[in-house]
């Protein structure tokens, strides 16, 4: 398992490399970030080719390069061109905020896509399973920001139960965790249930009634156990891709977190911050899958990883 | 299995028409301030339109969102009034010793935020500082100076490397706010653009980056304390998530209400529609060096086959001003009496028949594509141009490389919306940088006579001399039709009634000292 660990981590070193690779030099393709950061100046010639210069723009790619390399290997990701701030405490304020909204709506994901999919399963075939895949359904045709605006319209301004916007307090947290949740719940729940419907029709389920377990005890123990696999790949991914920032609901939830960062800075072209953040997403991502394939072996004791 | 797919679909088309028939509840709702968002007793909340600047250091930014809010933490020496006026501010008096020496008298009795003192030695630090950082994007605004001389601890003077007669104005600019020499240098500049100290009405005592801040009030402000105990602003980016905080009366002040949003305010009990207009001007600006737009007589044809009145009233709902050329009406070089080309399709199509324009000639017509508004525009000039028999290929481009790779490298098209703050409101900035030779926004243009007014502008401090040379450069830019100017956007923000001596900032930069909530 150590080694399998080790490994895994060793790929990542070069996996990261290249991503730096790409960023940097896809970055430079999207044009001058001295013209963005002085449109508002309306600036000179003479305005852009000083500031051009004060922030090693000037440079050869080249060296360019060494220094955003040698910055990492310090941990050192420089300052927003825009802001001046040091980017790394920037993004990790920002990513903290996404990581809450996305464990809040993998969170209400689940809780909903678990007993849709269980029941959905055990009741196929009856009215609770047409209205468990109708509930999928919504969830997966539902585009997030009409979503979204419908529970404002709804919860904030007509019951005033939550707030419209913002980040203060826990109430502020329920409306984008639930429009996340609802729109994850709709695939998750049709995958538990063509997972459990495949577990329950297996012979071990038949050999664990037989013995005489309860209905329940082997639905909930014995099948939704084997039926969580899948789910928990596809979950790992989308935490993972949730962590990049959801920039819609950011937007309209005025959320500060990392998806809207990063857009601001690929509007402005602050090449710091965008390769920054996409060097450390890619991390984080890589990282969660990595924690995601060690789980199987928590969840299956057949699976006996790095053997 | 057909029956089932039937049930499903109903079930989804039943939750929409549920959802969206519980929303427009919404309308009768009407809701004065609900207990549960009520602010504190006397906090005033704001919904932010233009969003976090990232860092509250006046030198780090040139971004009109840090304008709107940090006007209230900083003072300069000098400020500009909600209604364009300068004014003494840190500076009790000026006067120029030289055409290139400018004397301050500093205001007695003031201080930081923090306790530290103000005087000379703040205001030589506040710029020493802002000329030794190159890499600031203020700094190129104030290369005029050339160094900052104390007399007194009262009083300074100015030395300037050339003639800036648009200086006095610049010093009321973002840059050139002062600020608290012993604390920057005890705390450093990462620390202050987290928790920046002025002496101005308001201090920032929480800042959450991208979310909000909250400023309370300096009750040892200069002027007097403000009347607001605290303001919280909330960055909101979303126009419709800004008029739900106005439905459940979050907010008490909504910035930036889109033309086709404003019936929602009007809707709304409690609040009103606050509109004035803006520094910030559009145009359809002509390449000149493509064909056919290198005729004068196509150019001048343009700008009498689009109607621009029409634009202001259906696209914009009124709430944009004519102009005559690209500036606005508080601008200084702005001829009063010269008016726009009308709209008179009958004379643009002799004028192409006389350039020897066949009908059908098509022109292309770049856009920034993220521009809702101006997409809108954009269509019904290219109607009005049909009209005259010219085809016009609409290309919506991406923000920035429309504004920083194609204008600038003259690949924006024969056609192409331009839109300009103007932030200074002294037309020099504009004039020079769009009209003359070798500039940025437009290499190619040229014309020696504007070149030679801007030069004589630019070398003299006489107000007079300086209006006769820019209304002649209007004259000129308007006989030449290099561009369509087309209007004068308005501001237009939501204002709830309880709220009394607000005034709404042509530029944005709001001023809270005076305001407060009844």
């Amino acid at each position: 398992m150590i080694r399998y660990i080790l490994r895994r981590l060793f790929h990542t070193v070069f996996v990261l490399f290249g991503i730096s690779l790409i960023v940097f030099v896809t970055v430079r393709l999207t044009g001058n970030p001295v013209a963005a950061m002085l449109q508002g100046s309306n600036p000179s010639v003479q305005a852009m080719a000083s500031l051009e210069k004060a922030l090693g723009l000037n440079q050869p790619y080249i060296v360019q390069y060494w220094i955003f390399i040698k910055g990492i290997a310090t941990l050192n990701f420089g300052t927003s061109f825009v802001t001046g701030q040091p980017v790394l405490p920037m993004i990790w304020s920002r990513l903290g905020a996404t990581a809450l909204l996305a464990i809040g709506g993998i969170v209400v994901g689940v809780l909903i896509a678990i007993p849709v999919g269980i029941l959905s399963a055990i009741r196929y075939g009856t009215i609770l399973d047409v209205l468990g895949r109708g509930i999928s359904l919504l969830g997966i045709s539902f585009p997030n920001y009409w979503l979204a605006t419908m529970l404002i319209l709804i919860f904030s301004v007509d019951l005033h139960w939550f707030p419209v916007a913002g980040s203060e307090g826990f109430s502020s947290l329920v409306l984008p965790s639930f429009t996340l949740g609802f729109i994850l719940a709709g695939i998750l729940a049709r995958l538990v249930r063509t997972s459990m419907l495949e577990t329950l029709g297996s012979q071990y389920i038949v050999t664990a009634r037989a013995k005489g377990l309860t209905r329940w005890r082997v639905i909930i123990v014995h099948a939704l156990r084997n039926a969580l696999l899948p789910t928990i790949t596809f979950m790992g991914i989308q935490f993972g891709g949730l962590l990049g920032g959801v920039v819609i609901l950011e937007e309209v939830f005025s959320w500060p977190g990392i998806g809207r960062l990063v857009l601001t800075a690929v509007n402005e072209r602050d090449y710091p911050v965008v390769q920054a953040s996409v060097l450390l997403l890619s991390f984080l991502y890589i990282m969660v899958n990595l924690v995601v394939d060690l789980s199987y072996a928590f969840l299956d004791p057949r699976i006996r990883i790095g053997d | 299995m057909k029956r089932k797919i039937w049930a499903s679909l109903v079930a989804t088309g039943a939750t929409v028409f549920g959802l969206t028939s519980l929303a427009p509840l919404s309308a009768e709702a009407q809701s004065q301030v609900h207990p549960r968002f009520a602010a504190p007793h006397g906090q005033l909340v704001i919904a932010d339109a233009l969003g976090d600047p990232g860092n509250w250091d006046p030198i780090a930014t040139f971004a009109i969102s840090w304008g709107e809010i940090g006007s209230n933490i900083f003072d300069g020496l000098v400020q500009r009034t909600p209604e364009m006026k300068i004014e003494p501010d840190l500076a009790t008096s000026w006067k120029y010793l030289t055409p290139k020496s400018l004397e301050f008298t500093l205001r007695k009795g003031v201080k930081f935020q923090d306790g530290e003192p103000f005087d000379a030695t703040a205001v030589a630090f506040t710029f020493n500082r802002l000329l030794a950082d190159k890499s600031s994007p203020q700094y190129s605004n104030y290369t005029a100076i050339s160094s900052v001389q104390i007399v007194n601890p009262y009083k300074v003077v100015l030395h300037l490397n050339s003639v800036d007669p648009v200086l006095i104005t610049k010093l009321a600019g973002y840059g050139a706010m002062i600020v608290p020499p012993k604390y920057i240098q005890l705390h450093g500049s990462t620390y202050f653009g987290n928790h920046p100290i002025g002496t101005g009405p308001f201090q920032m005592v929480s800042y959450k980056k991208d979310s909000s801040i909250l400023l309370v009030a300096n009750t040892h402000y200069w002027a007097g304390p403000p009347k607001l105990a605290s303001v919280l602003v909330k960055f909101v980016p979303d126009a419709n998530t800004r008029i739900q905080m106005m439905q459940t009366g979050e907010a008490n002040i909504i910035e930036t209400i889109p033309p086709s949003l404003t019936s929602e305010v009007t809707a709304q009990s409690g609040y009103s529609l606050d509109a004035t207009g803006s520094p910030t001007v559009y145009e359809i600006r002509l390449d000149t060096a493509l064909p056919p737009m290198n005729n004068v007589l196509v150019r001048q044809a343009i700008n009498y086959a689009v109607d621009k009145n029409a634009i202001i009233q259906k696209i914009l709902n009124g709430y944009g001003q004519p102009i005559s050329t690209f500036q606005g009406n508080l601008s200084f070089g702005n001829d009063p009496a010269m008016s726009n080309y009308p709209y008179d399709p009958k004379k643009a199509q002799a004028l192409l028949k006389k350039a020897g324009i066949k009908p059908g000639t098509t022109l292309t017509f770049d856009y920034d594509g993220s521009d809702a508004t101006f997409a809108e525009v954009a269509q019904a000039a290219a109607e009005e141009l049909q009209q005259v028999g010219l085809n016009v290929k609409l290309q919506p481009e991406d923000t920035n490389t429309f504004y920083n790779t194609l204008i600038p490298k003259e690949k924006a098209g024969q056609m192409y919306e331009f839109a300009w703050g103007g932030w200074t409101l002294d037309f020099d900035n504009t004039a020079y940088l769009l009209y003359h030779k070798g500039q940025f926004w437009d290499p190619d243009f040229g014309n020696a006579t504007i070149d030679a007014l801007l030069t004589k502008e630019r070398s003299t401090n006489d107000q007079a001399v300086r209006q006769q040379a820019f209304f002649k450069i209007d004259a000129i830019l308007h006989q030449q039709a290099v561009e369509v100017p087309l209007y004068q956007a308005d501001t237009i923000w939501a204002v709830q009634k309880t709220v009394k001596g607000w005034v709404t900032p042509p530029d944005e930069r709001m001023d809270l000292w005076g305001v407060s909530l009844q």
